[in-house]
């Protein structure tokens, strides 16, 4: 939703000397407050209220059983920095999301490409590459865990067909997190390749015809002007990409009903606080490791700002 | 045009806003006739939930001034999260199931005792239920939980394959098993008959390790004693043998490595496998595929007592801010109801019944296979006690990644113990949430 705003953004605002001229508009009037007094209070109750008190249960031994709490200070952040646990689930998601943005990003494009060098039926394509992208999550899983699935899955049936030893996709400790990973590309790539697609759409033609007169072939193009022009778009799908696979969760709970995979292999950060927030009671426990990645992800998200921001002209 | 538009709008909005007003009236006030409205939360899915919408409307049908809603939550982590949840809230439902195993989850504070004396005035008495499920469920001299049933591992033999492979007794039977090696044999000579593997069980899941696991253990006279604060007192030996066992069994030729407890049961049903180790319940999916089959309690492989890990579906009264003493007592009426009729339950589910009075009616003698393991009640070994353990527990899905660590040859049998133990005590030294 995020993507599809931004992107529009740039073509249609123009904000000009019009606006200007026109003194106080919409944007001054003491009735904006109103209109957008609805949205803040959702906002502030359902938002900004659990951030600050999920941050101040970070410092008390909150049981969600237990009546009382004890404020701990800092012990509950001592402890995390001793908790392996914290630290292997963290390396799990930060692999996932290196082993899952790189796909997601080069076959995006790849398959925009393609759709974009003239396939017959576009629509078509458009909407296969972007449908699995409209199911929901436990209806993906469950096809996927009958093709993974050890000793009737198809994968392993068309394996042991053309003469290979059979994958344990689910059951093997090193294979467990890149069966998430292969289901998750299939799954979200759409999305990645729609804003790819529109980008593509929007490079003028005219570029091209330019090119073609001063006799570049296909490739030239590509290199020279396509992958040049979609550098904004990259940037975009490269950071959307990275906070949505570091929110891994659901497919890989779902996938391995909730046990974290063969030898715990994909058990993800955010089901380690899962855990041991509900399932194992330890709130304020639980929101002090939540809190120690959410600054991570910030950390994460400015440094990639900076990045982005350096490599624009 | 547009006036009739607008009319209509009109009408079907107000008409909209009785039918509201109306359901949110009869949803609060007492039905005519002093209804009673009954909250019922279960995790019965498959075909143990078909047999559970049963016992509801057996109990609707006896008790028609009980509006019963009941609600059907996945089995695991997300029901036991969202009742521990709803009793920390006070807005529990007036009747609960739990796995007695899960009893410490839920310490003293989210449940309410069942009072005996209630329970007799319906005509139920504590000593109708075997002595070990009885001991499982009383704390303290309370009774947190009324056990419906028992369900121990079992051992299921594909007649078939097992008389080919000469492994039945003279009678038809299976013919003895008394040790480990016993076990594995039997596994290989299945194999040559099936071609592939010989007993079928879900090594590459949670609680299909765990429960060979925990029987196993139990048989080697293992102790697993976790107290608060740590460190857990368990027999490291036991844990590396019965590691051992699990990683002999599952070589690929007497088991496969890779099967999770649906397709275990699959490959049972296919005639893959000459045995299947699991929860009564996949007697369901035998009898669907037709395939010639009995079921016997699990053996001895170890020392002479069959021990099994076992666990039981029991009901609790979840805690409530404010207890409706109508529905307190309507809640007493169902439980009792449903362990009266759970003669359904137990042959259609191949659950053990926990009352007596049906355990050991002629109606439930004469259900083969299921009444074959019925003596396994005497001997069951629930999971350790600790509020983090029992079905569907960090426990279980914590063993079960050491167990699989082991099956799948990642890990020795003392690396898959030290990891497991390790585990625990950390765990443990974190202190108790309760």
């Amino acid at each position: 939703m995020t993507a599809a705003s931004t992107l529009a953004v740039p073509g249609r605002t123009q904000p000009g000397a019009a606006t200007r001229r026109t003194g106080p508009g919409l944007a001054g009037g003491r009735g904006g407050i109103w209109f957008v007094l609805p949205f803040m209070v959702v906002y502030a109750a359902f938002v900004l209220w659990p951030l600050l008190y999920g941050l101040g249960l970070s410092f008390f031994d909150t049981s969600l059983v237990r009546a009382e709490s004890r404020f701990v200070g800092l012990a509950n952040y001592a402890l995390l920095f001793s908790d392996p646990e914290v630290w292997r689930t963290l390396g799990v998601t930060v692999l996932f999301t290196i082993g899952s943005t790189i796909p997601l990003v080069v076959i995006a494009l790849a398959m925009a490409l393609l759709v974009q060098t003239g396939v017959r039926g576009q629509w078509f394509w458009r909407f296969v590459y972007f449908a699995p992208f409209l199911l929901p999550v436990a209806t993906v899983v469950l096809i996927w865990q009958w093709l993974f699935s050890g000793d009737f899955g198809l994968f392993n049936g068309i394996l042991t067909g053309i003469g290979l030893p059979a994958v344990g996709w689910l059951t093997e400790p090193e294979i467990g997190l890149w069966s998430v990973v292969i289901l998750t590309v299939w799954w979200t790539v759409g999305f990645n390749f729609l804003l790819y697609l529109a980008a593509l759409q929007a490079i003028p033609a005219q570029l091209y015809e330019a090119a073609e007169l001063d006799g570049a072939g296909g490739w030239r193009r590509l290199l020279s002007i396509t992958l040049p022009l979609l550098n904004r778009t990259t940037g975009l799908v490269i950071v959307l990409q990275v906070l949505a696979s570091l929110k891994l969760f659901d497919q890989a709970y779902i996938l391995f009903k909730a046990n974290g995979g063969p030898g715990g292999s994909a058990t993800p950060i955010l089901q380690y606080v899962y855990d041991t927030g509900f399932t194992d009671y330890r709130l304020g426990y639980a929101s002090a490791i939540s809190y120690v990645f959410f600054v991570l992800i910030v950390l994460i998200a400015l440094v990639q700002a900076r990045l982005t921001r350096r490599s624009e002209p | 045009m547009t006036t009739s538009h607008r009319l209509s709008r009109r009408t079907f909005l107000r008409a909209t806003a009785a039918a509201g007003g109306a359901a949110l009236l009869s949803s609060c006030a007492r039905g005519p006739g002093g209804a009673v409205d009954l909250a019922y939360w279960n995790f019965f899915t498959g075909s143990d939930g078909e047999l559970m919408v049963g016992l509801v409307d057996r109990f609707r049908s006896e008790a028609p001034n009980v509006r019963v809603t009941d609600t059907t939550l996945m089995w695991g982590p997300p029901y036991y999260t969202k009742l521990a949840m709803a009793c920390a809230g006070g807005r529990a439902p007036d009747l609960g199931t739990l796995h007695a195993s899960r009893l410490p989850t839920f310490g003293t504070d989210l449940l309410d005792e069942w009072d005996v004396d209630e329970l007799a005035a319906r005509g139920v008495s504590m000593d109708e239920f075997p002595e070990p499920v009885r001991k499982r469920v009383t704390i303290d001299g309370r009774v947190m939980a009324l056990p419906l049933d028992t369900h121990p591992m079992v051992l299921y033999y594909n007649t078939d394959i097992c008389e080919k492979a000469g492994l039945l007794a003279p009678d038809g039977t299976l013919a003895p098993i008394t040790s480990a090696d016993q076990m594995l044999e039997a596994g290989r000579r299945a194999a040559e008959v099936t071609g592939s593997t010989g007993i079928a069980f879900g090594s590459a899941d949670n609680l299909g390790g765990w429960m060979v696991f925990w029987s196993v253990f139990r048989q080697l006279g293992g102790q697993m004693r976790l107290p608060d604060g740590g460190p857990a007192e368990v027999d490291r030996d036991a844990v590396v043998q019965a590691m051992s066992f699990l990683r002999d069994m599952a070589d690929g030729t007497v088991a496969s490595p890779t099967l999770d407890g649906q397709a275990a049961s699959a490959a049972f049903a296919s005639r893959q496998t000459g045995f299947l180790i699991h929860g009564p319940w996949e007697v369901t999916t035998a009898r669907t595929a037709e395939i010639p089959f009995s079921m016997t309690q699990f053996p001895a492989v170890y020392g002479d007592t069959p021990y099994v890990r076992a666990d039981s579906h029991s009901f609790v009264l979840p805690a409530q801010a404010r207890v409706d003493p109508a529905a307190r007592s309507a809640a007493y009426d169902m439980a009792v109801s449903m362990l009266r009729n759970s003669l359904d339950w137990a042959s259609g589910g191949g659950h053990i019944p926990a009352l007596s009075a049906v355990a050991e009616s002629p109606e439930y003698l004469a259900q083969k296979p299921i009444s074959n393991y019925r003596g396994a009640a005497q001997v069951v070994q629930y999971d350790p006690e600790a509020y983090f353990s029992g079905s569907g527990s960090t426990l279980m899905s914590r063993a079960g990644q050491s167990i699989q660590g082991v099956t799948s040859r990642a890990l020795t049998p003392e690396q898959g113990a030290d990891d497991l133990i390790g585990w625990l005590d950390s765990q443990l030294k974190l202190g108790s949430p309760l």
